[in-house]
């Protein structure tokens, strides 16, 4: 017999014996120590060595000496547009692209492209581009005929004085980091909802993406924004390729400073290092004054619906001149590396070898692969424990993200020299993970919290420890987020140029280091091959995450 | 017997349930009923030890004369079945099953085991398919299998029967208590539909707590 019985007494509860029993048991002690330990050798000794570089930064004396340099104003200048320019002109690409395609087909073939533009590294697009944009590049060959031109036109197209072609590499680059973010925020129901009604009230959808999801979007894009910024302000390796000599960009001059014997230099560069974080803030704050005007421009709508327009060409125009000059890029770097000789003004190489490949030197590429390889096996242990035992409040986490390279690396540098610690490939791994870990997290983030923690749960009821349902039931499930994840590290990882150079003191050789160095010489073939092999490298970790997912996931259609 | 002594749950100020006791004896099954957000499904997660933490609880659970409101999830020896199946997709049927199988069943027995479980569901020869490729109510009934091979001290009910369709339902709810008989464990059903509970079974109503402390 079921006795049931329900008082219901006005007695009040002592709060002291509602106690809700702890979930830590010692193996969850120690697994949140691990966790925070690795995150603090990682991110936060480099925060603490950006303390010291405040300090040395912020003297006078130091801001007088870069004052004086006649080179720190044009390069400012340089900076700011080419920063500026590129992180507002990506935002507005992006969004266009989303509300002219989104959901269509067109939208679905962007999306295919997506992780090959992703995955393609700064270095090796600037590389390309050059070979596409350059006086004698592949462009001006296709016009030479029309002009009987024999000898590349004494132009200056790539690494102009004025940072143009720099900022439209960025552009390109970062309007597809930005449709990455989007499309993660477009899977979320409500924007399609609201889309939806805007319709039904009579908005075209062009207008519609501008009135009534910009804003919303933009609250969301606020930090990707912030990084794409900071990375325009202290670029070095697309700068040195791509961007103007003299003067150089901020970062470009810093990184001439930093690596200068004479301690004068050193001091003007820790300023320039703090005067990039500056600069972040100030274009932090500036974009939130454009977001205030704007919201409260949009608070109040005329209520006038634009004509229903389908934008032919400016859809045309967007998706072409998005993706074209990519793969234009990544072919030019292909056909370099295999051109024997390849005189101006001829459009295909007059002769085909393997001549470069084997001239190659290959231990760059080796030692990328043992570096980026390393990252992602302390990164993904280190990535899973935080996200499981860390803290939730992981915001100082994503901060070498959103700091300028340039100081952070800086940073880097003096706690490497403090300790002892530096021109090593171990320093070098450790260099990297400052970005491998963040950006694995950032990944990983997303499935995680939408991971069904009933199914832990159901485990844990079953008599498995917390331990062991991540084990054998949580992580597994997510294998296929933690594929990509693990892709997305090695990419990070084999696209770091500054800390390599800064933290390796110069010894250590990547595919990067290798391709940048290339790129002042005059070899475009041997530059080719490490373009391709730098551009390899995270196309080959994403297509082993995919075959390496699908194939885990053959039988088991439920996994998503 | 599964036992709740004095149990409030509280949402910062608001009490969810108040001084609740409650007894469920070895093969019986108690309805838990009343209206959304009355804290059913909070008194099932208190009592698995999987109290959200904006709730504070006071109050004991005694399991076969165990208390076990100070345990963790794992040690409780109470089963849970929610509204989806949540069948681990990564595992085929035979390895949800062999997941929830206690280890001291080893070897070829514990294949065996499985097997008859399934067979004794209506569902020979599914060992090694995959969870996806199931029916609605074939995977419930393999959800329903795999908390019982734990051998659990009880059953809790979350609202188990609310995806299925009329015909799927009442076969299932019929499979559901079959078992729970069988086994001679206590269970907890919550449910919004009163036909879901057995036949001379105990009802129960959560009603709403109006005082504010």
């Amino acid at each position: 017999m079921v006795a049931a019985l329900r008082q219901l007494s006005s007695r009040m509860l002592t709060a002291n014996n509602s106690a809700k029993r702890t979930p830590h048991n010692s193996l969850d002690w120690m697994l949140w120590g691990v966790a925070w330990l690795g995150v603090l050798v990682i991110l936060g000794l480099p925060l603490l060595g950006l303390i010291p570089a405040l300090n040395d930064g912020l003297s006078a004396n130091n801001w007088l000496l870069l004052w004086a340099d006649s080179q720190t104003l044009p390069a400012l200048k340089l900076t700011l547009f080419s920063a500026g320019i590129s992180t507002i002109w990506a935002l507005w690409l992006a969004c266009s692209l989303v509300f002219l395609f989104y959901p269509s087909r067109a939208w679905q073939r962007l999306q295919r492209q997506l992780p090959v533009f992703l995955a393609l590294p700064h270095a090796a697009f600037a590389i390309g581009l050059v070979l596409l944009l350059a006086p004698s590049g592949w462009l001006v060959r296709l016009i030479a005929p029309f002009f009987a031109w024999t000898a590349p036109p004494n132009w200056i197209t790539t690494q102009d004085p004025y940072a143009l072609s720099l900022t439209l590499a960025l552009v390109l680059k970062e309007t597809w980091f930005l449709l990455w973010i989007l499309t993660s925020l477009l899977n979320q129901e409500w924007l399609l909802k609201q889309s939806l009604v805007a319709q039904s009230l009579g908005y075209g959808r062009w207008q519609m993406g501008w009135q009534i999801l910009f804003p919303q979007l933009l609250k969301r894009l606020a930090w990707p924004l912030l990084a794409v910024f900071a990375y325009g302000l202290s670029v070095v390796d697309m700068a040195l390729i791509i961007g103007p000599s003299t003067p150089p960009t901020l970062a470009v001059l810093a990184w001439q400073w930093f690596t200068d014997p004479d301690p004068s230099q050193q001091l003007k560069a820790q300023s320039l290092a703090l005067l990039l974080i500056g600069l972040l803030l100030m274009g932090a704050a500036l974009g939130y004054l454009a977001y205030l005007v704007l919201s409260k421009r949009l608070a109040t709508p005329t209520g006038h619906r634009h004509k229903l327009r389908t934008y032919p060409v400016l859809k045309l125009a967007l998706s072409s001149l998005l993706s074209l000059p990519v793969w234009l890029a990544l072919f030019l770097l292909l056909l370099w590396s295999l051109a024997g000789s390849w005189f101006f003004p001829q459009i295909i190489p007059d002769d085909f070898s393997l001549n470069a490949w084997h001239r190659a030197a290959f231990e760059p590429f080796s030692t990328t692969i043992f570096i980026a390889s390393c990252c992602v096996f302390i990164a993904l242990p280190l990535t899973l424990l935080w996200l499981e035992w860390g803290s939730k409040q992981q915001a100082w986490l994503y901060l070498s993200l959103i700091i300028p390279a340039l100081p952070f690396t800086a940073a880097q540098y003096q706690v490497a020299l403090l300790l002892n610690f530096d021109g090593n490939l171990a320093a070098v791994i450790w260099s990297h993970l400052a970005w491998v870990l963040p950006y694995m997290l950032l990944t990983l983030a997303g499935a995680y919290r939408n991971f069904d923690e009933r199914f832990v749960l159901t485990a844990k009821t079953l008599t498995y420890s917390h331990w062991q349902a991540c084990i054998y039931i949580k992580w597994p499930m997510l294998i296929r987020p933690i594929l990509a994840a693990c892709a997305v590290g090695f990419a990070v990882s084999v696209a770091q140029y500054l800390p390599t150079l800064f933290i390796g003191g110069g010894r250590i050789e990547t595919v990067t280091t290798e391709a940048v160095s290339l790129s002042a010489g005059g070899n475009r073939a041997s530059l080719a091959v490490q373009a391709v092999l730098q551009a390899l490298l995270p196309l080959l970790a994403f297509v082993l995450a995919t075959s390496l997912s699908q194939w885990l996931g053959r039988n088991h259609q439920g996994l998503k | 017997m599964l036992s709740v002594q004095n149990l409030s749950i509280q949402q910062q100020k608001h009490f969810l349930i108040r001084n609740l006791s409650l007894q469920v004896n070895a093969g019986e099954v108690l309805t838990l009923m009343g209206a959304s957000g009355v804290g059913k499904s909070t008194l099932l997660s208190w009592l698995i030890g999987a109290l959200p933490a904006a709730f504070v609880a006071s109050g004991q659970a005694y399991l076969n004369q165990r208390p076990i409101d100070q345990l963790p999830t794992e040690q409780r020896q109470i089963g849970i079945l929610f509204q989806d199946d949540l069948l681990f997709p990564h595992l085929n049927v035979g390895g949800n099953l062999g997941f929830a199988l206690p280890a001291k069943i080893k070897g070829a027995e514990r294949k065996l085991q499985i097997e008859a479980a399934l067979a004794q569901a209506g569902l020979t020869g599914f060992y090694r398919r995959d969870p996806s490729s199931l029916s609605g109510g074939q995977r419930a009934r393999v959800s329903v299998l795999r908390a019982l091979l734990a051998q659990p001290q009880a059953l809790l009910l979350d609202e188990p029967f609310a995806r299925l369709d009329t015909e799927l339902r009442q076969q299932f709810r019929q499979f559901v208590f079959t078992q729970i008989a069988a086994l001679k464990i206590p269970a907890i059903l919550v449910t919004h539909d009163h036909t879901d509970s057995p036949e001379g079974g105990c009802i129960l109503r959560l009603e709403e707590q109006r005082y504010a402390r």
